[in-house]
């Protein structure tokens, strides 16, 4: 007999607030001064300065460089990936498993063995520290991500619904198009987000293919912590600016993070 | 019913597929193969920019594989490297599974806590490093000044040869453990109901129910978490680059930081290009190994 | 491959149609006038020491002055040279001002990746007469000179070793005076560690730098004889001798955790007077007699100790360069005039008492000796013994170009010894080792 005891319930809660409570502290130091910040004093006067001596410099550029490489690389990969994941999920052929194999391989190789063969091609074709050479090396990624990811999700549409469309005349195209895009809406916007933010939260393509003019700003909040005299509160305030658009966008796909996340494991 | 399998429509058909599979399988070569082909040929090569000759220079091709096959920080790198892979994916796991247990109630609650669990996992990994870096500076840590204030003070954990690498694998654990956690739910909440019913009855105690009926059923699960996890955990990174650098003495030098120190560095391009590909190669036996001795977990 | 890269580079751009992605829209042009360097943006990257530091709140002047946006940056010394290392590699025109650091001198000149300044020196209307380049102290700009002779950088710091204490008043009061031989120094830490429960010995953790002069001190050297035999010796005895002592006395009397002090680091404790005794430069030295600093009173500055084999404080220069791939090379130099003019040196010693200077004219002004009295202590006069040391040449390995990956070996030494890792003599066998692999990578013959 299971009592409906709140003593899960409250371990759970319990627990979740131990895990959480580093990213809260991050948060709540973004809200101290820098001379608050060295005192183990848990009531402070709170100040926004934090926040508004990041405008000034280089962040804001890094920001919006972020934002510019994740959603070209995001586009990128949608446009190529989803009619690519549409023909896997309907179409048999021989060799099926050699490139499923293969797009899980490009998904297991430590970036370093991306990073070096692109540096040198991007120095030679002018691409280094640009948005556009870090939105194509975050291709290698998100291509994988999205075929798989909606290759699931086109295999959950009914092939009796198209198969109607066929035979009304449809090309396999604008049957797509008209059916099958529609009912994975869902799925379509899940997987953009994810992709969105495997692109925002990269760190080590951007360290070294990037200088001045493309810098990101995960790259960003790592200059100001090389700064004499540690300036820990707007290390925070960078650190709470940067992780918000992630947390934001997986309130949304939260359902959908496990099928993103099993893209190549277990069997669906 | 009419049927479309004429053969005119179905060539058409496979047209059309090869339409839409194709752009994206020449980029995917392009982005993958050519760069893997491009690393291997570099490794053929001493390589370093400050001296351009080397561009070519293949009279040596094995040189910087024998280089590396008798270093010592090399195989130093290796051992760390596996002392830290073993060390979190046990953790991971464990804790995972623990969270997963905990959570596997029908109970909206629960359900609703599930997305708060999520964070740590989701957050820039750089967001994450510095977290942590926070946490592991005696001056501004709460943790530090908590132990103080409790009459336990200890000493800095990242500076100290012998707990810098357990202080990663505990950052690395709280970052990664959401992943396991949310696989195995899922994978508990697909266990059949009835085997767990007719344990039940049969007297089965929660320990019991788990091993005989529950587990087996997960276990492929658990296998592609251990394959990802273990995997992931050669990527490690900004962990490493903002706690340690690799330090004290190398004591959290793994081989992926070993190789990006090399190359980026010392611009050793060749040298380093040789121990990426020795990282790739290495990871693929690792999954092909883990794979076989997990049963065919991952298939098609 | 015979395309130039701008052509390649439009060409690409136009392919992809996004002309936007590449270049983020620069900056609107400085307002009415016509201000000299009006609409241009200059990079200007430097690693975090106090002259960069202070220079930067000068930058405003000049961006009023020239009507030039600056984009500076001064990220800490490790992150600098390696970040600058890969794109300098590159030619790239990310940065058009930039430091050539002393340990990266016969690297990045030897290779061509700053561009000689002679012809902008020699150019009346690039360089005014009175700025005078022979005002630049010998020993600072020659290891500035590529194989031709010709001057790849302006100095901003001739950079020497010294050592200090925060709290001399501890010291006096064990009956000691600042120590001049090593034996002194180890009798002196044991005497003040704790007293007033602070740590007696704080260095900082680029041991490439801070533990040569030990190495040296007992004998040892980091090559055989450099430039001409490049053969390292950290393996023999006096190295390990060096490193037992360097190695036991930090962790004994070093404070908690102080493997991850960095300069910075070093400084902010010593003006808190939460360590005493440093072995550190000059530059970061001088400013424990700040006004924000609590230990004016209590500090006091000597000569970096000498062992058996001598005195043998360390002199590096840094300087300021022209990458090859800049865009905007006059308007760099433009910069570097105006950041190293004798006007603008004064006025730092003035301001900040910024007293590592390059130029033999602020040295020989008498205010320069009078003001860089530290409680009675002539630190003029320590800079300039330490100078005429340093002119005897002992700092040569740091020019050598296959020395910053042995710098790194030797870092990592000390660490594995302070952390108890490996015993001295194991360490640096493993450091000979490794910069034995290094050299042969590097294409260094021996």
């Amino acid at each position: 007999m299971s009592r409906r005891l709140p003593f899960h319930e409250g371990v759970a809660v319990l627990i979740l607030a131990v895990v959480l409570s580093p990213a809260l502290w991050l948060l709540q130091m973004s809200f101290r001064h820098n001379a608050d910040i060295l005192t183990p004093r848990l009531i402070f006067a709170p100040t926004l300065e934090n926040y508004t001596s990041l405008w000034t410099g280089q962040f804001p550029d890094s920001f919006v460089n972020s934002l510019l490489a994740s959603s070209t690389s995001t586009a990128f990969s949608m446009v190529l990936g989803v009619p690519a994941a549409y023909a896997l999920a309907r179409w048999r052929f021989r060799g099926e498993r050699h490139i499923a194999l293969w797009i899980l391989a490009t998904r297991m190789a430590p970036p370093i063995a991306f990073t070096i063969p692109f540096f040198l091609a991007f120095t030679w074709a002018g691409l280094m520290d640009t948005v556009l050479g870090l939105a194509i090396i975050y291709v290698t990624f998100n291509l994988a991500l999205v075929i798989w990811s909606m290759r699931g999700f086109f295999a959950a549409v009914p092939r009796s619904l198209e198969e109607a469309a066929w035979i009304d005349g449809c090309g396999v195209w604008s049957a797509f198009v008209r059916i099958t895009l529609p009912l994975s809406a869902p799925g379509l916007a899940a997987t953009g987000i994810l992709c969105f933010i495997l692109s925002w939260n990269d760190f080590f393509y951007a360290l070294i293919l990037t200088r001045t003019r493309a810098m990101t700003a995960p790259v960003a909040i790592v200059n100001f912590m090389q700064y004499a005299g540690w300036e820990w509160g707007k290390i925070a305030a960078a650190g709470v600016l940067v992780m918000l658009p992630v947390l934001v966008f997986t309130f949304f796909v939260r359902s959908y993070l496990v099928s993103g996340l099993m893209a190549g494991g277990v069997k669906e | 019913m009419a049927t479309i399998a004429t053969r005119g429509w179905a060539a058409e058909q496979r047209r059309s597929f090869r339409l839409g599979l194709l752009p994206a399988l020449l980029v995917l070569a392009v982005v993958t193969l050519g760069p893997a082909l491009y690393l291997v040929v570099t490794s053929l090569t001493p390589l370093t920019p400050v001296n351009p000759d080397t561009a070519f220079d293949f009279s040596d091709p094995l040189g910087n594989y024998k280089s590396i096959l008798t270093t010592d920080e090399f195989w130093a790198s290796v051992w760390v490297q596996i002392e830290l892979s073993v060390v979190t994916v046990v953790t991971q796991l464990a804790a995972g599974l623990g969270l997963a247990l905990l959570l596997d109630r029908p109970s909206r609650f629960l359900e609703a806590l599930r997305t708060g669990f999520l964070v740590p996992m989701v957050l820039p990994p750089i967001v994450v490093a510095i977290i942590w870096k926070i946490l592991y500076t005696p001056d501004i840590s709460p943790l530090h000044h908590l132990l103080a204030w409790l009459g336990m003070p200890i000493h800095s954990l990242i500076t100290n040869a012998s707990t810098a690498i357990w202080a990663i694998a505990a950052a690395d654990t709280w970052e990664w453990f959401p992943f396991t956690m949310l696989m195995l739910l899922a994978a508990l909440q697909m266990v059949p109901k009835e085997p767990q019913e007719a344990a039940r009855i049969d007297g089965a105690n929660a320990i019991q129910l788990f091993w005989h009926v529950r587990l087996p059923y997960i276990r492929p699960t658990l296998v592609v978490c251990v394959l990802f996890r273990l995997i992931d955990s050669i990527k490690a990174f900004p962990l490493i680059y903002v706690l340690t650098d690799g330090g004290p003495g190398g004591a959290t030098q793994v081989t992926n930081y070993y190789a990006f120190e090399q190359t980026f560095s010392f611009s050793y391009w060749g040298y380093g290009s040789a121990v990426a590909t020795l990282m790739v190669l290495g990871v693929f036996v690792l999954s092909v190994v883990v794979n076989r001795l997990g049963g065919e977990a991952i298939d098609e | 491959m015979s395309m130039p890269r701008l052509r390649r580079r439009q060409m690409l751009a136009s392919a992809a149609g996004g002309a936007g992605l590449l270049m983020l829209p620069g900056k609107a042009p400085a307002q009415g006038g016509a201000k000299k360097l009006a609409g241009v943006t200059l990079n200007v990257s430097c690693w975090s020491s106090s002259y960069p530091k202070y220079l930067a709140d000068y930058i405003p002047e000049f961006e009023q002055a020239t009507g030039a946006k600056v984009n500076y940056e001064t990220p800490s010394f490790p992150i600098y040279n390696q970040r600058m290392d890969i794109e300098l590699s590159t030619k790239s025109d990310a940065h058009d001002v930039i430091n050539v650091t002393f340990i990266y001198t016969g690297r990045w000149i030897n290779a061509g990746w700053v561009i000689p300044l002679t012809d902008y020196i020699s150019d009346p209307k690039k360089t005014p007469a009175d700025w005078d380049v022979n005002d630049f102290l010998p020993g600072s700009t020659a290891a500035f000179k590529d194989r031709q002779g010709r001057l790849c950088a302006i100095p901003w710091i001739a950079d020497v070793q010294m050592a200090g204490a925060s709290r001399y008043d501890l010291i006096q009061q064990a009956g000691m005076k600042l120590p001049d031989t090593f034996d002194e120094l180890a009798a002196m830490l044991k005497a003040v560690n704790g007293k007033d429960s602070i740590p007696g010995w704080v260095v900082e953790n680029h041991y490439g730098w801070t533990f040569i002069p030990f190495l040296q001190g007992f004998g040892g050297n980091v090559f055989r004889n450099a430039p001409n035999d490049l053969t390292p010796t950290l393996d023999t005895p006096e190295a390990v001798a060096a490193a037992d002592f360097f190695c036991n006395n930090l962790r004994q009397y070093g404070p908690d955790g102080v493997l991850s002090y960095t300069y910075d680091q070093v400084l902010e404790t010593l003006k808190q007077g939460r360590a005493n005794y440093s072995s550190s430069n000059e530059t970061f030295l001088v400013q424990m007699a700040n006004p924000d600093s609590k230990v004016g009173k209590t500090c006091a500055l000597s000569l970096t100790p000498g062992g058996p084999a001598g005195r043998f404080p360390n002199v590096a220069a840094h300087g300021w360069g022209i990458p090859v791939g800049s865009r905007n090379k006059d308007a760099a130099w433009e910069f570097i005039t105006w950041a190293m003019s004798k006007e603008m040196t004064l006025r730092m010693f003035n301001d900040h008492a910024y007293s590592s200077v390059t130029r033999r004219s602020m040295i020989e002004r008498p205010e320069f000796r009078q003001k860089m009295q530290i409680n009675g202590i002539d630190v003029a006069q320590l800079y300039l013994d330490t100078l005429n040391l340093g002119a005897k040449g002992y700092t040569v390995y740091r020019t050598m170009a296959p020395y910053p990956p042995i710098d790194h070996e030797i870092d990592v030494a000390m660490q594995s010894i302070i952390s108890k890792q490996k015993t001295a003599k194991e360490a640096m066998a493993q450091a000979q080792q490794n910069a034995l692999t290094q050299l042969k990578r590097a294409g260094v013959k021996l």
